[in-house]
């Protein structure tokens, strides 16, 4: 393996995420060769999760935009302050300024309101601009951000144009609830994180989780992985079994028993119709298998 | 290695994807190329990962990539020319944790009252319920004015997508400011913006096989009502082949258009080969008809005399475009019934909802489902 990338790997690895060599591989190049980076997964693997660590390793800001259906230019780049605008109008009026002073006065950058794309690019130190859930956003603002990524530059009529300095790391998640468009993927490195492995998932928990004893984060990871095995409906992530070893740590538990996995399930299902799955003898099975084995 | 080679070695590479259907294009392998420049050429696993990452290969192609990777590499020291491998066969790849719940979803809906504003004198109640293969031409006429009055609600569903609007909506403040600047600065009229009514959008592909036949008559009258509300329906028959039958769609009385298609259909109630006319619709018409607003409607019984692994073949690559598959089976309103005919269960795991479709009741509560 390549030193510089192993040298990512323990950057990560010291802000607490445990990156496989596909993950830190990624970071690396997608840094190195300057692109966006698309990172797809089931919801909970830590997609947003990479941006973060990204950010700290980097020591520089991260910028999130979180997409939704419906979200537009507006919400995204930037808006007019018009309230202030409209203030700003009539106080001239009564001053007896020109139009024109007005006018250059208005349209200035202390009366812009900065969305997180504007203010990914104009900052002199480069953030990371992490794009949130881009398969929740429609397909006229995939065609948008396809256009600021490939050039990281804005036009704002009224103003002029701003392009980035020095652009900003980009990374962009999505949960596959759509197919994102082949324009925008190919515009992107690629990533996809899987659940993680038991010898990993045991390594995060106890990265994450300081409180959790070797035994306990052992027989959580055994019955995650065991739990996903089934067919569930929302299938528990890591982000899952990091709030339940919390939990656990919290009501001072030292090991899994089948009671104290009754009443804390709810952590790790988020699906009553997998709650009722998973209950009774079942569980007690699971439960005993991921204690036995240890 | 020089960098000649790599370029060289990439290109060939990316050339025996395509071939084992894996897509990649001239950009990816210039990703590629920048990317193995940065890695250690000699660890075969950080190559694997850094050609994952640069052409930009998911988790429905990985198998295949993974294993031609290894075929090529060791191969690669070995011999210069090109490796032909095998197309790797479709691999079956269920989407996460939704592939069971809209399967079993409309069973469950069995039981439930009409929707909202049904009309509820008996008369139309007892033909919401009664089966098609039951109805006499009066029940028929009755039938196609009430699917009229339905697909208007279709006609209106409104999207999050906020579009000007004059009247009512939320003020835009943006638009409102531009429309000041005529009347010298007063705000005599608010701009304002509202959820956008979207039309639907629908592509339909109607089995007309034999199996099929006393279905289909009013499958189809319903869908040429709904041709009435979404205008950009497509209609498309097939059984042994594939005709497209928008041309032939008009407006108008229901029996003489019915003639009209049962004449275009070459094989009208003959037998089916879902795979090979499923395919002809993703190689000649997908691009053009199919983006991410489309839902496609496939009405079949899955009874499948052709070859089965094309179905799954054909689904999977309508799936990885259009926004939704509803597959309309009359036989499942039949509690006995399985969906086990072999062509149906190679579609199945591309189906986002899988519904009966023998009475007007069925059909109706479709309609939230093919909404843009």
């Amino acid at each position: 393996m390549k030193e510089e990338i192993r040298a990512m790997q323990d950057a990560m690895e010291r802000f607490g995420y445990i990156a496989e060599p596909e993950i830190a591989t990624a970071v690396f190049l997608a840094k190195e060769m300057g692109k966006p980076l698309l990172i797809e997964g089931d919801a909970g693997v830590g997609k947003t999760e990479v941006a973060k660590v990204l950010a700290r390793i980097l020591d520089t800001e991260l910028i999130r935009l979180q997409c939704y259906e419906g979200l537009d230019v507006q919400t995204a780049l930037y808006e007019w302050d018009y309230p202030k605008q409209i203030l700003r109008v009539r106080l001239g009026e009564d001053e007896g300024r020109s139009a024109d002073e007005i006018e250059s006065v208005i349209y200035s950058r202390d009366y812009l309101l900065e969305r997180p794309i504007l203010r990914a690019i104009t900052r002199s130190e480069p953030p990371v601009l992490l794009v949130d859930e881009v398969d929740r956003a429609d397909d006229g603002f995939e065609a948008f951000l396809l256009e600021v990524l490939s050039d990281f530059q804005v036009t704002i009529p009224e103003l002029g144009t701003v392009r980035a300095e020095r652009p900003p790391f980009v990374v962009l998640t999505s949960n596959r609830t759509r197919e994102i468009g082949d324009a925008l993927r190919r515009r992107c490195l690629y990533l996809y994180i899987e659940h993680p492995s038991l010898e990993k998932e045991v390594r995060i928990l106890r990265a994450r989780v300081p409180g959790a004893s070797e035994r306990l984060a052992a027989e959580i990871g055994r019955f995650v992985q065991a739990l996903r095995a089934r067919q569930l409906l929302k299938t528990p992530g890591v982000a899952e079994s990091i709030d339940w070893a919390q939990a656990l740590v919290r009501l001072h538990r030292e090991h899994l028993d089948v009671e104290t996995v009754e009443r804390t399930l709810g952590c790790i299902l988020k699906d009553r119709h997998d709650m009722a799955d998973v209950g009774g003898e079942a569980l007690e099975t699971m439960v005993g298998e991921a204690v036995a084995m240890g | 290695m020089t960098a000649r080679d790599l370029v060289a070695h990439v290109a060939r590479f990316s050339r025996a994807l395509r071939e084992a259907s894996v897509r990649t294009s001239l950009s990816d392998e210039v990703d590629a190329v920048e990317a193995l420049s940065r890695v250690d050429l000699s660890d075969r696993d950080e190559v694997r990962r850094a050609l994952r990452i640069s052409l930009k290969i998911g988790p429905r192609e990985a198998e295949a990539f993974d294993a031609l990777f290894e075929r090529w590499w060791s191969a690669a020291e070995a011999r210069r020319r090109e490796p032909r491998p095998d197309p790797p066969k479709p691999i079956p790849v269920k989407r996460p944790g939704r592939v069971p719940e809209p399967a079993r979803a409309p069973r469950e809906l069995e039981v439930e009252r009409p929707q909202g504003d049904a009309p509820s004198w008996s008369r139309e109640a007892v033909l919401r319920r009664k089966a098609f293969d039951e109805c006499g031409p009066a029940e028929l006429a009755a039938m196609e004015a009430l699917v009229s009055r339905l697909v208007l609600r279709l006609a209106t569903a409104r999207s999050r997508r906020l579009v000007p609007t004059r009247g009512r909506g939320r003020v835009d403040p943006r638009r409102s400011f531009r429309a000041a600047v005529a009347t010298d600065g007063e705000f005599l009229r608010l701009a304002r913006r509202a959820r956008a009514i979207e039309e639907a959008r629908l592509v339909v592909l109607c089995d007309t096989s034999g199996s099929m036949d006393p279905h289909v008559r009013f499958v189809l009258a319903f869908l040429l009502a709904l041709k009435k509300a979404a205008r950009r329906t497509e209609l498309f028959a097939f059984n042994t082949s594939l005709v497209r039958l928008t041309p032939w769609i008009s407006a108008g009385k229901l029996r003489p258009t019915l003639e009209r298609l049962s004449a275009a259909v070459p094989g009208w109630s003959g037998g089916t080969r879902i795979g090979e006319c499923l395919m002809e619709f993703v190689s000649r018409h997908r691009d053009e008809m199919v983006g991410p607003r489309t839902v496609v409607v496939v009405v079949s019984d899955g009874l499948d005399r052709g070859e089965t692994d094309l179905v799954g073949k054909a689904m999977r690559a309508i799936r990885s475009r259009a926004r939704r598959i509803v597959w309309l089976n009359p036989l499942l309103s039949d509690p006995r019934y399985e969906p086990t005919a072999k062509g149906m269960a190679a579609a199945l795991p591309f189906v986002d909802v899988l519904a009966p479709a023998h009475n007007l009741e069925s059909l109706e509560r479709l309609l939230p489902l093919l909404a843009a």
